[in-house]
């Protein structure tokens, strides 16, 4: 660190170095009366130092909730989400995904989760204009194969679901070139590949969405019981990694997560998931929950006899999408079905 | 003082004569320092008392909450707020930065916000909401009583002006925070109305990253004791919101307010959010002056609320924002 750069007192700046203090870090780990020690200085000195690291850190960051409602670039406006291309389901979600944090989708298997994740891969890639991102897709698998055919399969199909947009802009985007698959089996390798991987792949601009297929399989066989706080530490690192990098790159994550049996009904209250009367809920704790921007569940649950002039689904094919938790939404869910085209709400 | 003479080598006279000198320079500073802030004063407990009872309380909307809080959020004192995720903790942070700018003569502080986020939750779309309805209620009270000053205050207090009061600094990792409370006070110098300061949350970004635990726990310390401050010399009400953590006992595990024991001291007022079943309940789990409850909340499109609406008539509205005003008799017209 330069600190002749910095607007100090050069006595000030000469203490630092003598001291070997080399970052800002390093001084705000420090109290007052440690630095005063350390640099040999009084303790209005410290506090000027104190004032000038802090605002050389944080200038400029002051934004008043006024101009984040008005904010309507893409580029930095909160309103701007990734849509799910149906309007049904984007309508639940007042938008989309949100861009900045980490966003669960947990549910039974067979739910319909891996196929809502393939759609917003090729949601990415659309015009902001309609709803996507302009760039590609990362999808981490963590235990099973990649679904290419049912990839492919959702590709041509496109235009179908998407009738919202010209077909001579679905045309040309080469769906396929912008889907990166990573495979990643155990906890070293995910570490490596979200620390390594996936950073090169954001700081060159070609993905902005993450998807994690699944999060719970990574800890599924390695923690046992004695464990936990091993557990936890992972959990928490992974969570702070992926928070980091949603915040520096603006870029939705979006983890797959399975569900286990709720022992107790203060677990599934834990859980918010007792609303509904379900007996499962998200693994991997409130450790993980704690890291969660906004939790939703899929589930294959009958809903109740639609009111007479609906066309009524087989209830076989009919899945509910529920948000369990969301600091801009209302505890709701909405139907949906999984067509050849992909995911599509049912009003 | 804590090192003995004998530590530091030096002699009992030597050391008595260091200690005139600090005990002088604590006085210069206290004469020197203007406001007062810092210096010790003497005055009675009675003194102290009718001080702390003028003290403003920011209304949460939600009666029951600020019945069991003897009036709401209390100004110069800090707040935590702990709970699982989704009970509805920014929620309470979102609507606290709204009803801290309700006008006096609605029972409010007309004071302003600062909202420090580390988590990256705070959606203006839903303060927008928020603020909307709160706008809604006072106009409300307005029509109903049809008088001057709440006619008057409704110019200034709109969708707008609340948002404008709310100052929003995102944090991304610890240093960024503790950057950032260090340069509090200057904002806060700068922007007198401020009364509340949010920090959401206070856990997040000490929860990972830290090897040496200790260093966390002095960090935190020391995070605390500035912001007690803060209260204190701007007579600002701070809140905090804080995550849960189990804890493994003998038999069952139970979830606990993160952070440590050590961080359990730094906050006066400890708010528990939970649930039951599926209904919200908030149990005032510390507090110098009242006592432990438990009451039920709602969040609904509006905000924060409590479970029933209360009595449909002219005299429970009014006495719904602010409790200590008493309702208006027809001969006082």
């Amino acid at each position: 660190m330069d600190w002749d750069q910095f607007d100090l007192n050069p006595k000030v700046v000469a203490a630092l170095k003598k001291a070997d203090i080399k970052s800002i870090k390093q001084i705000l780990n420090l109290s007052g009366a440690d630095l005063q020690r350390l640099m040999k200085l009084s303790s209005a000195d410290i506090q000027c130092l104190l004032k000038t690291v802090s605002h050389t850190l944080r200038r400029n960051s002051m934004i008043t909730a006024l101009q984040l409602y008005q904010d309507k670039d893409h580029l930095t406006s909160q309103h701007q989400k990734l849509s799910l291309g149906c309007s049904v389901l984007d309508t639940l979600l007042k938008g989309g995904i949100p861009l900045v944090g980490i966003t669960e989708l947990a549910g039974e298997s067979s739910a319909g989760k891996t196929q809502i994740s393939l759609q917003l891969c090729l949601c990415v890639q659309y015009p902001y204009k309609y709803g996507g991102l302009e760039s590609g897709a990362v999808y981490i698998c963590t235990e099973d194969v990649f679904p290419s055919k049912r990839l492919q399969q959702l590709i041509d199909q496109q235009h179908k679901l998407r009738a919202d947009v010209p077909a001579e802009i679905i045309q040309k985007i080469k769906f396929g070139n912008s889907i990166f698959v990573e495979h990643a089996a155990d906890l070293d390798t995910f570490h490596n590949c979200i620390t390594k991987r996936i950073s090169l792949l954001l700081t060159r601009g070609m993905v902005r969405l993450v998807v994690i297929d699944s999060i719970a399989a990574l800890f599924r066989c390695e923690f046992g019981v004695s464990d936990s706080v091993m557990k936890a530490r992972y959990l928490q690192t992974f969570g702070a990694e992926l928070h980091s990098l949603s915040t520096r790159f603006r870029t939705p994550i979006m983890c797959i997560n399975q569900v286990t049996d709720a022992v107790s009904e203060s677990e599934a209250a834990q859980c918010s998931c007792s609303v509904v009367g379900n007996r499962v809920c998200p693994a991997l704790g409130i450790t993980w929950a704690n890291q969660l921007l906004m939790r939703l569940m899929v589930s294959r649950v009958p809903q109740p006899a639609p009111s007479s002039g609906v066309v009524s689904h087989p209830t076989g094919s009919v899945r509910t999408l529920r948000v369990v938790f969301a600091p801009h939404l209302p505890s709701s869910s909405c139907c949906y079905t999984v067509k050849l085209e992909g995911v599509k709400g049912i009003k | 003082m804590v090192l003995t003479f004998v530590e530091i080598g030096i002699s009992k006279e030597e050391a008595l004569e260091a200690l005139q000198v600090v005990r002088q320079e604590c006085h210069g500073d206290a004469t020197r320092t203007a406001g007062g802030s810092g210096a010790t004063r003497k005055c009675t407990a009675l003194e102290l008392l009718e001080e702390e009872q003028a003290q403003g309380f920011i209304i949460t909307f939600c009666s029951a909450l600020d019945n069991i809080l003897g009036g709401g959020v209390q100004l110069t004192k800090i707040t935590e707020i702990c709970g699982a995720p989704g009970v509805g903790k920014t929620q309470l942070c979102m609507q606290l930065a709204v009803d801290v700018q309700i006008p006096e003569c609605f029972g409010g502080v007309a004071g302003e916000a600062v909202f420090i986020d580390t988590e990256g939750s705070f959606m203006v779309d839903r303060v927008v909401e928020i603020a909307t309805a709160c706008v809604r209620h006072c106009q409300l009270i307005a029509e109903a009583h049809q008088e001057e000053d709440n006619l008057k205050a409704l110019e200034t207090f709109s969708l707008e002006s609340i948002l404008s009061h709310i100052y929003y600094f995102r944090c991304r990792d610890y240093v960024e925070l503790l950057a950032q409370v260090y340069l509090l006070p200057d904002f806060l110098s700068e922007h007198s109305k401020v009364r509340l300061v949010v920090v959401d949350g206070i856990a997040f970004p000490f929860r990972h990253d830290f090897e040496d635990l200790s260093l966390r726990t002095r960090l935190l310390n020391g995070l605390a004791q500035q912001l007690i401050i803060i209260a204190n010399d701007h007579k600002s009400a701070v809140v905090l919101t804080n995550q849960m953590t189990t804890r493994i006992g003998q038999s069952q595990s139970t979830l606990v307010p993160a952070l440590g024991e050590s961080w359990g001291h730094a906050a006066t007022v400890r708010l528990i959010f939970h649930w039951d079943n599926s209904q919200r309940l908030a149990t005032l789990y510390k507090s110098p002056s009242q006592k432990e409850s438990t009451i039920p909340y709602h969040i609904t499109s509006h905000g924060f609320r409590d479970v029933q609406p209360p009595a449909v008539t002219q005299n429970a509205e009014d006495t719904e924002m602010n409790p200590r005003k008493r309702p208006r008799r027809e001969e006082e017209k």
